[in-house]
């Protein structure tokens, strides 16, 4: 979406009835998250685990294609180096070198921890829900730093098989998602995401730093830093298969 | 006092139809009470040991806070050397270390999150009835062997089978990622739905190597003879663990706290019952004590007239109850400890019954237990009733007119 594009929208969204908001709300969520992605993507990060009495920091390198499609692999620490998961569809795929076997992760297992982390395998393999599944309306714009941010709520539809009861998600107008809360069947909030450090990496200004934290437990976190990044890269045509997940050939 | 039992003894024969009678409810209720209580007893007792004998033991020790997390690094450092100063100490080799994380048990064809535990070889099965419960293969045997043995109901789901591989991904101690090939050697059926489908042992090093765990633990189970040694021992366990709170012991109360609830709630409705047993019984000998004071209304009267006084008259009353009552006692016990006693050496069964046991871990099988306790407890109350409803009866007497009550039919 171009620069000029997104000034319509912006200038349709605050003029315009809220009927026309809740088609426009999907839009900025879906711009968004196509704005982080890209058509394909690679991304070199580091993902770091806090608890009150330890911390973990791991290197990973991951691809994308779409929003179905994905491959994440541990660079370092050594002793983890060539983990990996791959998705696909939702469907989720793990590679340990230890036992040189790519196993599948049974959907019994997605609301687990993915890697440790404040993430689930549900987080990772299913970022499109929040588009998908939810209604989205916008609850209100603000005005940082001479740009627009859109707060926009999202509430799952009737028949989506989804944990949460509600999100708030926070898009600035250039779409960079800063923030996203999520909030169970009652309305507490459960977990919140928070992004930081917005600058142009790969050509695009996205958050450097994600973090991810339960509500209730305000010193753990899990905090991804992305060092380098590159949108719309050639992708070969195998690099989504589980002969790749367990010889890399990249 | 002599004369008032001797007068009492014979009245009660006066009308031996009504004092059998009323008699032979208090017998029938005692049996009852008896018989059920024991049987309450022994239930328990089945619930709680083959709870415990299964997989929990009589307590544990464990890191302060895993209990409620059951996180990785809340374990015990040094978990087989503290679990040896343990056996020395107290004198007790029914201590077995384990380690426990969950991972991704993947056979050929499926995975299945499960709870993976490393266990000691050696002493497991002196805490667990787990390894004296493999139906096929082995039990573990080699102390570091990357082996391991896995519930009837997972071997079915994973559809792996005697010598098959199993592989566990998982997360270390370190949150490293945790992996390897372990081989099935024996598969168990506990006939617990929950051990068979969710647990796994292997040796104890094998685990800890695989989840990075170095020497530490999760849980030093203890067993012992029976409750009331264990509430003995957990105090000497308290006095060899190093102190500053960071390890702790748990007794079975804390750790299957349904178990206690269980019961309680099956007694409540117990006690409810035999309350209303009790009860009924009491106006039984409430109404034959009334009858029989009514219908000597005429005797008392002269009695009176004579110059026995009222309390002496009601005295006799209260005796002939309490001759009844203990009759209906003695006939009660004995019988219904006979009775309980029979049955309790083979057990006993109906229908229905396995399916509910099931569910608390009891085979189908029910042994009461016949103890003084579980003997007495409902025929004192009983007694004691009895005794309450012939106050009535008695008070009557001090309202009496000697002359009035003579010239009653």
């Amino acid at each position: 979406m171009s620069h000029m594009q997104s000034v319509v929208l912006c200038a349709v969204v605050v003029c315009s009835p809220a009927s026309v908001w809740a088609q426009d709300a999907t839009q900025i969520v879906r711009d968004a998250w196509d704005h982080w992605r890209g058509l394909t993507s690679y991304a070199e990060m580091t993902m770091t685990i806090h608890r009150p009495t330890w911390e973990r920091t791991m290197s990973m390198r991951a691809w994308t294609e779409g929003s179905k499609k994905s491959l994440v692999r541990v660079t370092a620490p050594a002793k983890d180096r060539g983990n990996g998961t791959l998705m696909d569809n939702n469907n989720m795929w793990t590679y340990s070198p230890k036992v040189n076997r790519v196993i599948k992760v049974p959907s019994s297992m997605m609301g687990q921890s993915w890697m440790g982390s404040d993430f689930s395998n549900k987080d990772v393999s299913r970022a499109d829900d929040v588009i998908e599944e939810y209604t989205h309306s916008v609850l209100g714009t603000e005005v940082v730093d001479g740009t627009t941010v859109y707060e926009i709520e999202a509430i799952p539809r009737e028949d989506a098989a989804v944990v949460w009861g509600k999100e708030v998600l926070k898009i600035r107008e250039d779409h960079v998602l800063l923030e996203q809360r999520f909030y169970d069947q009652d309305g507490e909030l459960v977990q919140s995401m928070m992004a930081t450090d917005i600058r142009e990496m790969g050509g695009r200004m996205i958050a450097a730093r994600q973090r991810m934290q339960k509500a209730d437990t305000p010193d753990e976190w899990t905090e991804m830093v992305v060092g380098a990044t590159e949108y719309d890269i050639e992708i070969s045509g195998n690099l989504f298969t589980l002969s790749n997940l367990r010889n890399p050939r990249d | 006092m002599n004369i008032t039992l001797r007068l009492a003894w014979r009245n009660l024969w006066r009308q031996p139809r009504r004092t059998w009678l009323t008699t032979g409810a208090m017998v029938f209720s005692n049996v009852l009470l008896v018989f059920m209580i024991s049987l309450q007893f022994g239930m328990y007792r089945m619930m709680i040991d083959n709870s415990l004998q299964a997989f929990t033991g009589h307590m544990q020790v464990q890191a302060a806070g895993y209990k409620d997390d059951h996180k990785m690094r809340q374990s015990v450092p040094d978990a087989v050397q503290l679990a040896q100063s343990l056996r020395r100490e107290i004198g007790l080799d029914t201590i077995a270390v384990r380690a426990a994380g969950f991972a991704l048990a993947s056979s050929e064809e499926r995975s299945y999150g499960i709870q993976v535990y490393g266990v000691q070889p050696d002493f497991e099965p002196r805490v667990s009835s787990i390894p004296g419960l493999v139906k096929r293969g082995a039990y573990l045997a080699n102390p570091v062997a990357a082996e391991i043995v896995i519930g009837s109901v997972l071997a079915r789901n994973l559809k792996v089978d005697i010598g098959d591989e199993l592989t566990l991904l998982g997360s270390g101690l370190d949150g490293s990622f945790a992996a390897g090939v372990v081989i099935v050697t024996g598969i168990f059926d506990s006939g617990i739905a929950d051990l068979d489908r969710n647990i796994a042992e292997m040796p104890l090093a094998a685990f800890q190597e695989m989840f990075a765990m170095g020497g530490d633990g999760h849980e030093i189970v203890i067993a012992t003879q029976d409750l009331f040694d264990a509430s003995r021992i957990i105090r000497q366990v308290r006095d060899v663990l190093p102190s500053g709170g960071d390890v702790v012991v748990h007794d079975w109360n804390a750790l299957q706290p349904g178990l206690q609830q269980a019961i309680q709630a099956d007694m409540a409705g117990a006690w409810f019952m035999y309350g209303v047993l009790v009860i009924l019984v009491a106006f039984s000998v409430l109404n034959t004590q009334l009858m029989s004071v009514l219908e000597r209304t005429k005797e008392f009267g002269i009695i009176l007239s004579l110059g026995l006084t009222p309390g002496r008259i009601g005295r006799l009353v209260i005796l002939e109850t309490m001759l009844m009552g203990g009759l209906g006692l003695i006939i009660g016990v004995a019988i219904g400890g006979l009775l309980t006693y029979w049955v309790g050496i083979d057990g006993f069964s109906y229908p229905g019954l396995e399916d509910m046991a099931g569910q608390f871990n009891l085979s189908g099988r029910i042994y009461p237990q016949l103890s003084v306790l579980s003997a007495m407890i409902g025929p004192s109350i009983v007694f004691v009733f009895t005794l309450l409803a012939s106050i009535y009866p008695a008070l009557r007497l001090h309202w009496l007119h000697p002359v009035e009550a003579m010239r009653a039919a």
